[in-house]
């Protein structure tokens, strides 16, 4: 726990701080209650050895210093998930280090006051001072709902406060309520008043039976119209749920959802990341060459960047949710693909995270905030990293270009064997993550089937507020909580791959290169190289005699005698079933900061310097330097097409990206999950290039 | 599980009720954590439950239940055996079509 930790320590006002708990129904707008009275969160963590976040604010009223702990959604006090089981163990004092809260905020969704009094019927036993926040009231009066607040208030026994969050009606009469209820005796429990109801149901049933002719006794009269369904809910809900129609909104949704984060983030990364080159370049023309302005441009000034660069992907995509989520058609979009993905055991929750995974899996592993249910939201992280992100695209696109034939499939002009090979590592992601799915979900993830019920909520306009908070948290999160730590990898990453630099050595093996490609160019050496061959090479060795050349050549051969290109020698064993040689397998392991890197480190590794791979005359020269690669021992060629086809599948399903490692372990609170992440995807990775390359050379002679 | 209702007739599960009708619950079978969420979010037996619809791929179905909407999946709603009313009654002020 962090400084503000200890929740009774004094406040800025002296005294102790009140602990009030915000209890009520998912999706009820409890989180912009939260930030209307609390502003934006002085704590967010993990309950202790649960993933569930804890929330907790902290604000002043009339002199008195308040925290407020956000439980996590709940419809009832006996729990079906660790989610709600979490909010009961606050309310009844059994978490360790979060004390009895002293009152209880229970909001109240007045558009759907009869269904979210059940929570109601319960908390009010629990012998709290309670004060009920009427949440959605402008909605409900939109829709022509009249509550009696002052009667209602009455029957329950408690303060009623009608609110509206993002508006900020009703903040202060609710803050007032909170400290004249721990004032006063809290109300009395009901259970006495549960009418007799008939023995021959089941104990559960009697309960909700007897409850919700509670709730009908306690609204009569002081509701009119308690009906909310209104018959422009059912018009929408008629084409958005439509076999045809709504299946096309659907996808035209998802479309613009995928396109604005696969592409119209792209400017604004393309900005930040040449913003960040500017920067590097005057920080290089300021400082005097040397280890401090390498950790200062290659190590914390590139970190940096590697992080900024995800915030407009997140804000859109958090965008996007915020105003799907604010009008209704998240549940929606969920209800229509739900079908789709129980069959792998998850629901259609999981779809927005998948599908933006594709984009890149840190948003999607954000993304899967909204998956109430813990066990569905842990599964979709482990599952997001398999997505083929935008960064593995620039792999498979330079391989399968220059490896795979450019012939046609199946006698189809059109179709052509890269773009297959393209569309198969694209497929092979979603079967691995299918299986993977239907494994875990019947081996670790077993256990008591978590009931799956989805609240469709009325159709409404998303608020500006409650919008752009969503946005502000998610893209602050990203970049206080995983961003930081992103940063402290890259400057290890860059120690690991910059260390330790010998110029002796680094000389040494320059030369050592000069004379192997002499040796290799001479008449008559063995084995014998083709015309093209003979051609790249001279072009190699002619390049040693220039500055650039040279220079690119010594930065290749300080990254080769790295820590990092250690690494890469000592795995050349595990790679070698793999047909790769220890270059790849240095490379693989370089691009562990962002699996994008892999490129340049293949340039750097190949002397070609910083030659931009992205663009296509750095492709092109990469292009022919790895088609020239020969074996160290044998003139034999490193990339032939089960090499390159075993690269990609390796890329396809392997998690080497920091980032996403690190949102992992930020997202589930453990970090357990990106290790276990990790080390299951490596495995599967290298069998998956395993298994590709030996089918491979053992088809193609 | 309970069997039929005595004295009612044509008792089914609300699997089996047909889109855009309404129907009675009579019992939710079982004893697990999914009929006690469903008994929670108000299906409770007397209610009336409407079906309002059911998502493209065939599951899950779209209720209404006292007054708000909510999606289960078909096997789910295979335990809430209902009593089916005729087509066309109102709830609230949603009028059932046809």
């Amino acid at each position: 726990m962090d400084a503000t930790g200890g929740a009774r320590d004094a406040g800025p006002f002296g005294g102790r701080a009140l602990t009030v708990a915000l209890l009520g129904n998912p999706n009820t707008g409890k989180s912009s209650l939260f930030t209307a009275l609390a502003g934006i969160p002085t704590r967010v963590a993990n309950y202790p050895g649960v993933t569930v976040e804890e929330k907790v604010g902290r604000f002043v009223h009339r002199g008195r210093s308040i925290e407020l702990i956000d439980l996590p959604g709940t419809y009832s006090l006996s729990p079906k998930s660790p989610d709600e089981a979490v909010a009961v163990d606050v309310l009844r004092g059994r978490v360790e280090g979060v004390p009895v809260p002293e009152c209880v905020v229970l909001v109240v969704d007045a558009t759907n006051i009869e269904r979210n009094l059940y929570l109601a019927s319960q908390a009010l036993e629990l012998g709290l001072p309670t004060v009920i926040a009427l949440s959605l009231s402008d909605v409900a009066q939109e829709r022509g709902i009249e509550i009696n607040v002052d009667e209602l208030a009455r029957r329950l026994g408690c303060a009623v406060v009608p609110v509206v969050a993002p508006r900020r009606q009703g903040i202060t009469g609710l803050a007032d309520a909170i400290l004249a209820a721990t004032a006063s005796r809290p109300p009395a429990g009901l259970l006495g008043e549960l009418g007799a109801v008939d023995q021959s149901h089941t104990a559960p049933a009697r309960e909700a039976i007897g409850r919700y002719a509670w709730i009908e006794g306690v609204l009569e009269g002081v509701v009119r119209r308690r009906v909310v369904v209104r018959s422009i809910d059912d018009r929408i809900d008629r084409i958005v749920t439509h076999r045809l129609w709504g299946t096309l909104l659907f996808a035209a949704t998802m479309l613009a959802v995928f396109s604005s984060i696969f592409w119209l983030a792209t400017p604004a990364m393309e900005a930040i990341s040449s913003g960040i080159d500017q920067v590097s370049e005057w920080t290089r023309a300021i400082l005097p060459e040397g280890a401090i302005r390498s950790l200062l441009v290659d190590g914390i000034l590139a970190g940096a960047g590697s992080v900024v660069v995800f915030v407009p992907q997140i804000a859109l995509l958090f965008l996007w949710i915020a105003l799907l989520e604010g009008c209704g058609y998240l549940s929606r979009a969920a209800f229509l693909m739900d079908r789709l993905l129980v069959g792998v055991g998850l629901s259609g929750k999981s779809f927005i995270p998948l599908l933006s995974s594709f984009a890149c899996a840190i948003p999607g592993i954000m993304a899967a905030r909204t998956i109430e249910n813990r066990r569905d939201r842990l599964l979709t992280i482990l599952l997001a990293p398999l997505m083929s992100c935008s960064a593995r695209l620039p792999v498979y696109l330079l391989l399968s270009g220059a490896f795979v034939p450019n012939v046609a499939v199946a006698g189809i002009g059109w179709l052509r064997l890269p773009a297959v090979v393209l569309v198969c590592l694209y497929a092979l992601g979603v079967v691995v993550a299918a299986a993977v799915a239907f494994v875990l979900t019947r081996t670790v993830f077993r256990g008591p089937p978590q009931p799956f019920v989805m609240e469709l909520p009325g159709w409404r306009w998303p608020r500006g507020a409650v919008v752009l908070e969503r946005v502000r948290e998610a893209t602050w999160s990203f970049v206080a909580n995983a961003g930081t730590l992103i940063l402290a990898v890259s400057v290890v990453i860059w120690a690991l791959s910059s260390y330790p630099h010998d110029e002796g050595a680094i000389d040494a093996e320059v030369a050592r290169e000069r004379e192997t490609l002499s040796a290799r160019l001479r008449p008559g050496a063995l084995p014998v190289i083709d015309a093209e061959d003979a051609t790249i090479l001279g072009e190699h060795l002619a390049a040693l005699d220039t500055p650039e050349g040279l220079e690119a050549a010594r930065r290749g051969a300080a990254q080769r005698q790295s820590f990092l290109g250690r690494a890469g020698r000592l795995i050349e064993p595990v790679v070698r079933p793999l047909g790769w040689d220890w270059r790849i397998g240095c490379a693989a392991i370089a691009s562990f900061p962002a699996r994008e890197v892999v490129l340049g480190t293949l340039g750097v590794i190949y002397n070609l310097g910083d030659a931009d791979p992205g663009e296509e005359e750095g492709a092109t020269a990469l292009v022919r330097r790895l088609r020239s690669a020969t074996w160290d021992d044998s003139g034999r060629k490193v990339f032939t097409l089960p090499v390159a086809l075993s690269i990609m599948v390796f890329f396809a399903l392997c998690a080497q990206c920091a980032s996403t490692l690190v949102v992992i372990g930020r997202e589930t609170g453990s970090w357990v999950w990106p290790a276990v992440s990790f080390t299951s995807m490596t495995v599967l990775a290298w069998l998956g290039a395993l298994l590709t390359y030996q089918i491979g050379t053992a088809l193609l002679p | 599980m309970r069997g039929p209702i005595p004295g009612e007739v044509d008792v089914a599960s609300l699997k089996e009720v047909a889109v855009g009708s309404t129907a009675e619950v009579a019992v939710v079978s079982g004893c697990d954590p999914m009929t006690e969420r469903l008994l929670e979010m108000g299906i409770t037996p007397g209610v009336r439950v409407k079906v309002v619809g059911r998502a493209p791929l065939g599951d899950p179905l779209e209720l209404e239940v006292r007054g708000y909407r909510l999606s289960i999946r078909r096997n789910d709603a295979a335990r809430v055996m209902v009593c089916a009313e005729r087509a066309g009654a109102l709830i609230g002020d949603a009028v059932v079509p046809r």
